[in-house]
C-alpha cells in the first residue's frame, strides 16, 4: 500500500555569518559567499581582542560601505562586560555602531544592553553567546526587556533541543555555531582565563591571552604554558595545538589526558540538514583570530554545503582539517554522547 | 637560556629540499649587506602601500621580531618602531636582541604574508615554529594578514613604468619555480628512497617488536612468570 | 553595622544524610548568618537530597538562620526549567538566582542575585535591583576596584566569595564522567567520589583546577582573611563561604572573629591552614591579579 508522505516544510535559508579580524578577511569573507560578517572593534570591547587583530572606526565605515555594496551585513560584536566606573569605551561602540549604520550589534552584558535599547532604539540588538542564554525563559527575558531580534545559542545544546528552543520563542531568531573553535565550557560563564593569567574573556575580551603563553623547545618536543602553567607537551611528530586552558592536558585520577576537550574544531557540515530542519535563523562560524586563507576556505565549504543542502542535492564532501585545531573535528554539543 | 629561546645550534624547522634551499647555497658566500637594499625597497613599499601594518603593530612599537626562512643563510630582523621602522637582513641574531623569532621555510613565510595560508593552521602542523614573545608574533601575524599584500602587484605598483615588463618577469619565474619544485620532488625522492625503504623496514621490525612484548607482558600478568 | 557572614550552597555531590548532618551542625554552631540550601551543579543530583530538605529549613529557621534556596547554575530542559519554577513559587524562602531565567520569573518579588550571574558593572547591578534583587554575590574575578564600585553604586546588599574553590566554570559536558570514560547519561553519580573535588594537575604535577562533575573549580581554597577589614571598609556587607571537605563550623568562625575584631589575621590565617591540610591560599582577584596567586600585601 503506498500513501502519499506529507509534503516537508519548505526549508528557510540560513544566513552564513562569517568572522572578520581585519578588512581583508570582512572582503575575503563577503567575496567567498558571507551573508553577514561579525567584527568587533580594536579594544576590549569584544571577545576577540587579540593582538593587532579588528577594525577601527574608519575601517568599519569602509567594511559597511563594502558589506552593503555586495548585499551583505555587518554585526558588531560589543560582547564584553563593561568595567565598574568605567562604561564609557563600550558606550562610545554601541554609538558609534549605530551612527555608523550596522546592521546589528551583538551584546553580552544586561546593564550595555539595558543602555543600547535606551539610546539607540533603532539599533538592531542580537544576544551575544556570552550571554550563555541557554533556555527559553532566558532568552525571552533579554526579548521582552529590551526587544532583542536574534540569540546566538551556547554551545551546550543538542540539534534536538535547539530545535525544541526554536519552537518556544518564535519569532525571535537563532544562530548557531557551525565551525572552528569550539568553548567546552558555557560562554560567558568561564573564568578559567582569568585564574590563570589574569585576563578575562569577559573582562578583558581574551581568553588564554597570547601574551602570558610561553612554547618551549625541549629535545622531546614543545611544552606550551599559559600563566607558568604547563598546559600541554606535544612530541616532535604530534600536531601542535594553542595552550588553550580547556584544550590542555591535565592528571586527574593518576592519569594524563584531554580531562576537558582535545584539541579540536567544531565542524557540522555533515550535520547541516538537521540544523537547518531545526529551524535556526543564521549559522556563525567562529574565527575572527584566523587569517584571511581560513575565512575563504570555511566560509566557501559552508557556502556550498548550505546550498547544496538547499538546492536537496547531498552535502560536498569538503576536507577542512589541515585548517582545524589538531587536525581534529567535532560535532560538539549538538549530539548528545558529547556530554 | 632562558625559556622559549632559541639555541644557538638548534634548527627548530628542517628545511625543506627545496629550489629555495639550493637558492640559499648558492647565496651562502653572499654578504648579507648586499642583499639589503632589496629590503630597504621592500620596506619602503610596505610603509607606503600598506601603513596599517605598522598602525596595528603601535602597542609593539619596542618589540623587535626576527624572522628566520630556515631554508636561507640569512635571517630578517624587523623593528616596528612607527617612527623609525626597519627592516634588516643579517647572517645571524643573539636571541637576546629580539623579542621573537619566527621560523619556516620561506616559502612558506611568503604564503603567510599573502594571506594564502592559514598561520594557525602552519602551526599546529609545525611548518611554522615560534618562540619567544608569543603576543608580538600574533600581532605582526595579524597585522600583515590584514593588511591584503600581494607582492607582485605591491611590487610592480612601486616600479611604475617598469611594471608591466616586472610583472610578466615575476609570473614567468613562479610558473618555472613551480616546474623545477615538480623536478626537485623527484629529485628528492630519488635521493632518499633507499633511506625511506630502511626506515620502513626498521619500522616493520619495531612493529613486530613490540607485539612479542605485548605478549610477554600479558602472559606475565596472567601467570606470573613468562 | 558588622558584616555579615553567608554559607554558600553546597557545591559537592554529598551523600544525603551527610549533607543533612552537615546543615545541622551549621544550625547548632557556625556563627553564620544566611546558609543557602539547593542542588546548584547538575539536576541529576537533586532527587536525592529532596526528602531533607523540609527538615534542613526547618532547623536552620530555628537556630535563627536566614534560609535561601539556590538554583541551577545552567539550565538547558524544560524539566529543569519547571524545577526553577517550582522553587520560585516558594512564598516563604528567599531564592538566590543562578541563572538570569531564574531572576526573571521571580517577577518583581524580592531574590538574591547569585555569584554565577554576569554582575560586572553598575548598569547591571542596577536592572537587577529593578527586578528585586536585595542581594547580590559578585563573580569571582572582580578586583578589588570593580567591588568597591558596585558597592558604591549598589542599593542592594553586596557579597564577595571568601572562601573555598572557587567555581569557575559550568558546562554541559561532565568531566568527573569523562575522566572514567563515561558519559554525563550513564554517569554512575561518580562524582560522590570526589567530596571536595576531583584534583586536577599540570603536567608537572602542579595542583591547579579541581573538577565537580560540570563544574570546574580553582584547585586553590579562596582565602579573603588578610581582605576582609579593608573589603568591609570598601562597601561590602556580606561575605560568602563555600563549604568544603573541612570543618566548617571552625572556618566559619575564624572568619567571624577576624571580622569582630577579636582575632589577628595572622592567628586566623595559621588556624585557617591547620582545617585545610594541604590546601593551598590564593586572593589574587581582588588585588587585581591572576586568580591562583596569593597575595600577601598591595605594594
Amino acid at each position: 500500500m503506498t500513501t502519499a508522505q506529507p509534503a516537508p516544510a519548505p526549508l528557510t535559508r540560513p544566513e552564513l555569518v562569517c568572522p572578520a579580524g581585519t578588512p581583508a578577511a570582512l572582503k575575503s569573507a563577503i567575496d567567498a559567499g558571507a551573508d553577514c560578517v561579525y567584527v568587533g572593534f580594536r579594544d576590549e570591547t569584544n571577545a576577540r581582542n587579540f593582538p593587532g587583530l579588528n577594525f577601527n572606526r574608519r575601517e568599519l565605515a569602509e567594511g559597511i560601505e563594502y558589506a552593503h555594496g555586495k548585499g551583505a551585513k555587518v554585526l558588531v560584536a560589543v560582547n564584553t562586560f563593561p568595567r565598574a566606573g568605567q562604561p564609557e569605551i563600550w558606550h562610545r561602540a554601541v554609538a558609534d555602531c549605530d551612527e555608523l549604520k550596522a546592521d546589528a550589534v551583538i551584546l553580552a552584558d544586561i546593564g550595555l544592553i539595558d543602555h543600547a535599547a535606551r539610546h539607540h532604539p533603532n539599533l538592531r540588538l542580537h544576544l551575544s553567546v556570552q550571554a550563555a542564554a541557554s533556555n527559553p525563559d532566558a532568552i525571552r527575558f533579554y526579548a521582552d526587556r529590551y526587544g532583542i531580534k536574534r540569540v546566538v545559542l551556547p554551545r551546550v545544546l543538542t540539534v534536538q533541543e535547539i530545535a525544541e528552543v526554536n519552537a518556544r520563542i518564535a519569532p525571535i531568531e537563532t544562530e548557531v555555531f557551525v565551525f572552528g573553535g569550539l568553548c567546552v565550557m558555557a560562554e560567558g560563564r568561564c573564568a578559567l582565563s582569568s585564574y590563570a593569567t589574569g585576563q578575562s574573556p569577559n573582562i578583558n575580551g581574551a581568553c588564554s591571552p597570547a601574551s602570558d603563553v610561553r612554547y618551549t623547545e625541549t629535545n622531546e618536543g614543545i611544552t606550551s604554558e599559559l600563566g607558568g602553567f604547563t598546559i600541554n607537551k606535544f612530541a616532535h611528530t604530534e600536531p601542535a595545538g594553542y595552550p588553550t586552558l580547556c584544550k590542555g592536558r591535565f592528571i586527574a585520577n593518576d592519569k594524563a589526558s584531554y580531562l576537558f576537550e582535545e584539541p579540536t574544531s567544531l565542524n557540522t557540515l555533515a550535520i547541516l540538514p538537521d540544523l537547518i530542519r531545526a529551524g535556526v535563523t543564521a549559522f556563525k562560524i567562529e574565527g575572527r583570530q584566523r587569517g584571511r586563507a581560513y575565512v575563504a576556505a570555511v566560509v566557501g565549504a559552508f557556502r556550498q554545503g548550505v546550498d547544496a543542502v538547499l538546492a536537496g542535492k547531498s552535502l560536498p564532501d569538503i576536507d577542512l582539517d589541515r585548517i582545524t585545531e589538531g587536525g581534529k573535528q567535532t560535532t560538539g554539543a549538538y549530539e548528545k554522547a558529547w556530554r | 637560556m632562558r625559556p622559549g629561546q632559541v639555541r644557538a645550534n638548534v634548527k627548530p624547522v628542517q628545511p625543506p629540499f627545496s629550489p629555495v634551499l639550493l637558492l640559499g647555497m648558492a647565496l651562502k658566500p653572499v654578504r648579507p649587506a648586499l642583499l639589503q637594499p632589496v629590503f630597504d625597497g621592500v620596506l619602503k613599499m610596505l610603509r607606503r602601500r600598506h601603513p596599517d601594518i605598522l598602525d596595528r603593530m603601535a602597542d609593539y612599537a619596542s618589540k623587535p621580531v626576527c624572522i628566520n626562512p630556515v631554508d636561507l643563510p640569512f635571517v630578517i630582523l624587523l623593528d616596528p618602531n612607527p617612527d623609525d621602522p626597519r627592516l634588516t637582513v643579517r647572517r645571524e641574531i643573539d636571541p637576546q636582541e629580539v623579542a621573537a623569532t619566527i621560523h619556516g621555510p620561506l616559502e612558506v613565510l611568503l604564503a603567510l604574508a599573502e594571506g594564502k595560508v592559514d598561520g594557525d593552521a602552519l602551526f599546529f602542523t609545525r611548518r611554522l615554529v615560534i618562540e619567544g614573545d608569543t603576543e608580538v608574533v600574533v600581532a605582526l601575524r595579524n597585522a600583515i594578514d590584514g593588511a591584503g599584500i600581494d607582492l607582485i602587484n605591491d611590487i610592480s605598483a612601486e616600479l611604475g613604468p617598469l611594471a608591466r615588463p616586472f610583472r610578466s618577469c615575476a609570473s614567468a619565474a613562479v610558473d618555472l619555480l613551480g616546474r623545477i619544485q615538480d623536478d626537485i620532488e623527484t629529485l628528492r625522492t630519488a635521493l632518499i628512497a633507499p633511506a625511506v625503504k630502511d626506515s620502513n623496514a626498521q619500522n616493520a621490525r619495531i612493529t613486530q617488536l613490540e607485539a612479542e612484548l605485548k605478549t610477554l607482558r600479558k602472559a606475565a600478568r596472567r601467570g606470573g612468570v613468562a | 553595622m558588622t558584616a555579615k557572614l553567608t554559607l554558600g550552597p553546597v557545591l559537592f555531590n554529598w551523600k544525603p544524610e551527610t549533607l543533612r548532618d552537615f546543615y545541622f551542625r551549621i544550625a547548632d554552631e557556625a556563627p553564620v548568618d544566611t546558609v543557602h540550601v539547593g542542588e546548584v551543579v547538575c539536576s541529576k543530583r537533586t532527587p536525592f537530597f529532596e526528602p531533607y530538605i523540609a527538615s534542613v529549613v526547618e532547623r536552620l529557621h530555628a537556630a535563627g538562620k536566614e534560609v535561601v534556596l539556590s538554583s541551577l547554575a545552567l539550565i538547558m530542559s524544560e524539566r529543569e526549567m519547571a524545577a526553577a519554577r517550582d522553587l520560585a513559587s516558594d512564598a516563604d524562602l528567599l531564592v538566590e538566582a543562578n541563572d538570569i531565567s531564574v531572576a526573571a520569573i521571580t517577577a518583581g518579588r524580592p531574590f538574591v542575585a547569585g555569584a554565577l550571574l554576569n554582575v560586572y558593572n553598575e548598569g547591571t547591578l542596577a536592572t537587577l535591583e529593578s527586578m528585586g534583587a536585595i542581594r547580590v554575590c559578585l563573580p569571582a574575578e572582580l578586583s578589588g576596584d570593580a567591588i568597591a564600585a558596585l558597592a558604591t553604586a549598589a542599593k542592594s546588599e553586596i557579597e564577595i566569595q571568601a572562601f573555598g574553590r572557587l567555581p569557575l566554570a559550568i558546562s554541559a559536558r561532565c568531566y568527573a564522567a569523562r575522566a572514567r570514560q563515561l558519559t554525563k547519561d550513564a554517569c554512575q553519580y561518580v562524582c560522590a567520589d570526589d567530596p571536595d573535588g576531583m584534583e586536577v594537575e599540570t603536567l608537572d604535577e602542579i595542583p591547579f583546577l579541581a573538577v565537580n562533575g560540570t563544574q570546574t573549580m580553582s584547585s586553590h581554597y579562596m582565602d579573603l582573611l588578610p581582605d576582609l577589614v579593608s573589603l568591609r571598609a570598601r562597601g561590602v556587607s556580606r561575605f560568602r563561604l563555600w563549604p568544603q571537605n573541612v570543618d566548617m563550623v571552625a572556618v566559619s568562625a575564624l572568619f567571624r572573629a577576624v571580622l569582630d575584631g577579636r582575632m589577628a589575621v595572622a592567628e586566623a590565617e595559621d588556624r585557617l591552614a591547620g582545617l585545610c591540610p594541604g590546601v593551598q591560599f590564593a586572593n589574587g582577584y581582588v588585588h587585581g591579579r591572576a586568580g591562583h596567586l596569593f597575595v600577601e600585601d598591595d605594594e
